[in-house]
């Protein structure tokens, strides 16, 4: 069954134990992504839609409701749902190559054959030429490449990228989602996409779930039919993208729920 | 003139250089007390006779043996501490029921202090290698268990989930994220560790009483050959840095420092 993510009545509360406190985070949100799709989901900080992706990632348990990825339940994390993290999240002790290549170390693919696909990956994401380098001698910029190259090359069912631009500095973002809008187009992986910017979720995505502050419902959902190749030069005249973007930040602007 | 200054600046930049210099000062200002006689020269003897000790000691074969004697118990005690100690503290950072297990355990244990052991261990296993063994890993393996746990402990949780999500198992995360994420706090545990365990080994030597550097000091005592006790304080010391600038130095440079754990010291 390929019918991508299913979410269905998702909540969730935290426990704090040291105040004996329940904060419901999540309630009560469905959505599906089929195969192919880039959904951004768009909310205020705080909010709880990086608990979302934790849920689908199954770093975290739900309370209530349930996820289905091809027709499989979640349970805890796997390879078929990849993440790309905020804070990069590599492995400081492997390097690019390595990095790249540890999905499918960890599947048993032999080293050869490993390598050769990290080697396509890494050029995908504009770094032919670094593989023997250390994350630490990266920029940020070049880290959240190996990040997304490190994912992609692990063949996911599901990407899921937590505000994965947002620690790099704005002309690395812009060129960032460029590259990223680029490999959508060429390889159309499915992609959860977390982000608290508006003008990055109708950039990228085919459909915008915006979410309602803590704890987070959705509260509607926009489709981007933007033409695409996008391009920050192209779109940033566009009246449909403008209109867009006006449109999704009175929706996330918006107190009445 | 200016040749001559930059001359000076390329002697002075030399690593042994910068290494020896504060040492030369030290053994300057010796020398000169020893000149000026300020304490008996029997109780206080200048740099010269130690190295003359050193080498009729050397000769003897006496200082050889010794140092081999000690060097052994050491690289022993350490090695068989590592083993114990790095598993533990894996296991008691990663493993909440096993941390509240061992927990007590080790805190009660620590307490009892490695020479409190040594009256007992006599009668055990008498003047042997094993008390000697008991000793130094005794006192090496507390700082490797707490070193290591707390090493595994800051691993990034975001860095855990990543190998997770590419499809590490548990035992792969273990190896190839918290092994390599915990390795600075591990060379610190094992250099506090060794620097207790080659104290607790000097001390052992005295009481145990056989061989080794500790034992030629505590035996030099009945000689009254002061002498001999400055030359076993200075190999401790110069053996300690020797151990630290061949073994733990290089090791800390290839690994934690090449990845950028942990800053360069220079």
């Amino acid at each position: 069954m390929d019918d991508g993510l299913v979410i269905r009545g998702l909540s969730k509360v935290y426990h704090t134990p040291y105040t004996g406190e329940h904060v419901a985070a999540i309630e009560d949100v469905s959505l599906e992504i089929p195969p192919g799709e880039f959904v951004a989901i768009l909310g205020p900080s705080g909010c709880g839609k990086t608990t979302l992706l934790n849920i689908v990632a199954g770093f975290l348990p739900p309370t209530r409701g349930e996820i289905l990825l091809n027709g499989r339940r979640i349970q805890g994390p796997g390879p078929d749902r990849g993440v790309v993290f905020q804070s990069f999240a590599l492995f400081p002790w492997k390097t690019v190559l390595d990095n790249v290549a540890f999905g499918l170390k960890m599947r048993g693919v032999p080293r050869a054959e490993r390598e050769r696909i990290a080697r396509e990956y890494i050029a995908l994401v504009g770094l032919e030429g670094f593989e023997h380098r250390y994350p630490h001698e990266l920029s940020g910029g070049m880290q959240q490449r190996v990040g997304v190259a490190r994912v992609l090359a692990n063949h996911p069912d599901l990407m899921l990228m937590d505000e994965p631009f947002a620690s790099v500095d704005a002309q690395t973002r812009m060129t960032l989602q460029e590259e990223l809008a680029r490999i959508w187009e060429a390889r159309r992986p499915t992609v959860l996409f977390v982000t608290h910017d508006v003008e990055e979720a109708v950039f990228l995505a085919n459909r915008v779930v915006v979410l309602t502050p803590r704890p987070a419902r959705v509260r509607a959902t926009v489709d981007v039919p933007l033409a695409r190749p996008r391009l920050w030069q192209r779109l940033v005249e566009d009246p449909d993208y403008k209109s867009l973007v006006a449109r999704v930040l009175a929706l996330v602007r918006d107190p009445g729920g | 003139m200016r040749r001559v200054r930059r001359a000076l600046g390329w002697v002075a930049t030399r690593p042994a250089v910068q290494t020896l210099a504060p040492f030369a000062l030290l053994v300057g200002a010796w020398q000169l007390m020893v000149a000026l006689e300020v304490y008996p020269r029997a109780f206080f003897p200048g740099p010269g006779d130690v190295v003359r000790a050193l080498g009729s000691l050397t000769y003897k074969g006496i200082l050889p043996a010794y140092l081999q004697d000690s060097v052994t118990r050491l690289a022993v005690g350490a090695a068989a501490g590592a083993l114990v100690g790095v598993p533990l503290g894996v296991l008691i950072g990663v493993h909440p029921i096993s941390y509240r297990f061992f927990w007590p355990l080790i805190i009660f244990f620590q307490a009892i202090g490695d020479i409190a052991w040594l009256p007992i261990l006599l009668i055990w296993f008498g003047f042997t290698l094993t008390t000697m063994t008991f000793v130094i890993v005794y006192t090496v393996v507390f700082p490797i268990i707490f070193n290591t746990a707390l090493g595994v402990r800051t691993v990034p949780v975001d860095v855990v989930r990543a190998a997770q999500c590419l499809g590490a198992s548990r035992a792969r995360v273990l190896w190839e994220v918290l092994l390599p994420g915990a390795l600075p706090n591990i060379i610190t545990g094992l250099r506090t560790g060794l620097g207790y365990g080659w104290r607790a080994l000097i001390a052992a030597e005295i009481i145990v009483g056989t061989s080794g550097i500790g034992f030629m000091m505590f035996d030099a005592r009945r000689s009254g050959s002061v002498v001999e006790m400055i030359l076993g304080m200075i190999l401790l010391g110069l053996l300690w840095y020797a151990v630290d600038a061949g073994l733990l130095r290089p090791a800390e440079r290839a690994t934690v420092e090449r990845w950028g754990l942990v800053r360069p010291t220079g």
